[in-house]
């Protein structure tokens, strides 16, 4: 392998390693911190209202756990990134419906939080070079977008007035993934720029 | 992205007239479910006898194959929509979930007396169940606004996650056939491709509101929400019937119309009947209304009657053209009078079906609004 193959790469890991240790300044600041929770929390909470897995329901208190919830809990239900709910806790107007997609949305809610740290880092950091802060918090917009979407499957598409069609339908799969990829990139994207020795 | 909120999920479903009897019994207040008599049970069944058949098959508004390429993915798997397998009930009393308006599908058949909410059926599409000692399916297609009941035999009906006409698909699981719901028979599909062509038995299922229903039959069952999974019965995906809100009071639907017509909005309600020989469609609001209403089916005259006690309406053929009014409160012919459900005539099989699905199936209706 030449050395000139190996420069992107070595970018790369200098970029990812940079990301890195901002993300772990990140947690050692109050600020930033309280940014990076309070975006996921928040974010978490959309995804579920978005996906119906916290809505309103029909009163009562009751906690129901399915029969077999451990071999549903990773059946797909309305599509490739929707899953079975195995758990329904109603709390007197509000019903939480507990599945994977839960897990799922914890895990893109932390990255879309991180994103939001990074930015709020960069936009903190003094003399902070370059597209930090108003690009990355858009870019970490478009993926959160698109995994709500992934999961409410082609209904959503009879709130925007559009009619399906096959290739719609089958684009809907690809969105959570493509969702979770540009999150990452955009962590790199906005991470690579902070310098920890400057903060 | 709230805006998402209120209409994520899927669909499926499907169910047509078999222009036979159905070989149950009605209850004396069922809704009238044939027009001819009833067939031997299972003669003529699909594949090895598993789903039992209507002596006539239904007419399809194509060739069998033709259908199959119509159908799209609605999104979910099959089964990601699950139909209830092992349905419980409850008494009136233990259904504080319903609203009076709430939309409920009523059946009073073989000494049973059932209500399915929509709220309910609207995440499920499926439920098979008994009624008495008949095994039966009771269908709803939330996207066409469709309500059919089937026997069942000693299988059960599944959602395939495929959509013709934006109208469910079923399957059912001893043949995995294909049975549009509206169109109540079978097609060919990726797991069967040569079911034949038959159409079921069905029976039918009243749609009206809690209120009216439980008036009518204080000792009814009520479906309950303890259906064995974890879903939330106060949310509707597509919207809100109660009062009518998005999908059901829009003109917008999932997939493209099988045909276009613009003598309706889409989804208003008509009172469908259809025998091997054509179709007809009254206007539900105009029937109710008029109380009577007459018209023709492929030529045949028929008369329509509305039941203003559950607010729903039963289509007769009246071949002899005979002279139907009403007092206000009974249907009278001749010197006698009959509850709306109970006519001397031969009743055909009558459900609510939104415009655009009844004509895409059958552009060919008679139609009178």
């Amino acid at each position: 392998m030449s050395t000139r193959n190996n420069v992107p790469l070595e970018r790369l890991g200098a970029a990812v390693s940079r990301t890195l240790a901002a993300a772990i300044e990140v947690f050692r600041r109050p600020d930033a911190t309280l940014v990076v929770v309070g975006t996921a929390v928040g974010y978490l909470l959309i995804y579920l209202y978005a996906l119906g897995h916290l809505a309103p329901g029909i009163g009562g208190f009751d906690v129901t756990v399915v029969s077999g919830a451990l071999e549903k809990f990773f059946q797909p239900e309305l599509g490739p990134f929707s899953f079975t709910p195995v758990a329904r806790v109603s709390v007197g107007p509000v019903t939480y419906l507990f599945s994977l997609n839960t897990v799922l949305g914890l895990g893109i809610a932390s990255l879309v939080g991180l994103n939001l740290g990074l930015t709020y880092l960069a936009w903190r950091q003094p003399a902070a070079c370059g597209i930090g802060s108003s690009s990355s918090g858009f870019l970490a917009s478009i993926p959160a977008v698109l995994s709500g979407t992934a999961c409410c499957g082609p209904v959503v598409l009879i709130v925007l007035g559009i009619q399906a069609s096959g290739i719609i339908v089958t684009a809907f799969q690809f969105l959570l993934p493509i969702a979770v990829v540009l999150l990452l990139g955009s962590l790199v994207l906005v991470g690579r720029q902070i310098d920890p020795a400057r903060l | 992205m709230g805006f998402t909120r209120r209409r994520l999920l899927t669909i499926v479903g499907l169910s047509a007239l078999a222009g036979c009897t159905s070989s149950a019994d009605l209850g004396s207040e069922g809704a009238p479910a044939t027009t001819a008599e009833s067939s031997a049970a299972g003669s003529g069944s699909v594949s090895g006898g598993a789903v039992p058949t209507a002596k006539e098959t239904l007419k399809l508004p194509m060739d069998p194959g033709e259908l199959e390429s119509l159908a799209v993915s609605g999104g979910p798997p099959k089964d990601g929509i699950p139909s209830i397998d092992d349905p419980s009930f409850v008494g009136p009393d233990g259904a504080g979930f319903l609203d009076p308006g709430d939309p409920v599908f009523g059946v009073a058949l073989n000494g049973d007396v059932k209500a399915y909410p929509q709220k309910i059926l609207v995440q499920h599409e499926i439920v098979n169940d008994r009624l008495g000692d008949l095994p039966v399916a009771v269908t709803y297609c939330p996207l066409t606004g469709t309500v059919q009941g089937f026997e069942r035999g000693e299988t059960t009906f599944g959602v395939s996650g495929r959509l013709i006409n934006n109208n469910l698909v079923m399957y059912d699981r001893a043949t995995e056939a294909w049975w549009p719901q509206i169109l109540a028979t079978s097609i060919p599909g990726p797991w069967n491709s040569a079911p034949g062509t038959r159409s079921l038995r069905e029976f039918g299922l009243v749609w009206t509101t809690w209120e009216q229903w439980r008036e009518l039959y204080p000792d009814t069952q009520v479906l309950s929400t303890e259906t064995g999974f974890a879903k939330n019965y106060g949310r509707d995906p597509y919207g809100s019937y109660n009062p009518p809100g998005g999908y059901y009071a829009n003109e917008n639907t999932l997939f493209e119309t099988l045909e276009e017509d613009d003598r309706f909005s889409r989804k208003r309600v008509f009172m469908g009947a259809r025998t091997a020989d054509g179709a007809v469609a009254f206007d539900k609001s105009t029937l109710l209304e008029e109380r009577i209403m007459t018209g023709e089916l492929n030529e045949t005259p028929v008369v329509a009657v509305a039941d203003q006690r559950l607010d729903t309406g039963y289509v007769y053929l009246n071949p002899e053209e005979r002279t139907v009014t009403t007092d206000g409160s009974t249907v009278l012919i001749g010197d006698s009078s009959y509850e709306p459900d109970a006519l001397p005539l031969a009743g055909i099989h009558t459900f609510d079906a939104m415009w655009f699905a009844w004509h895409g199936y059958y552009p060919d209706t008679d139609v009178y609004a």
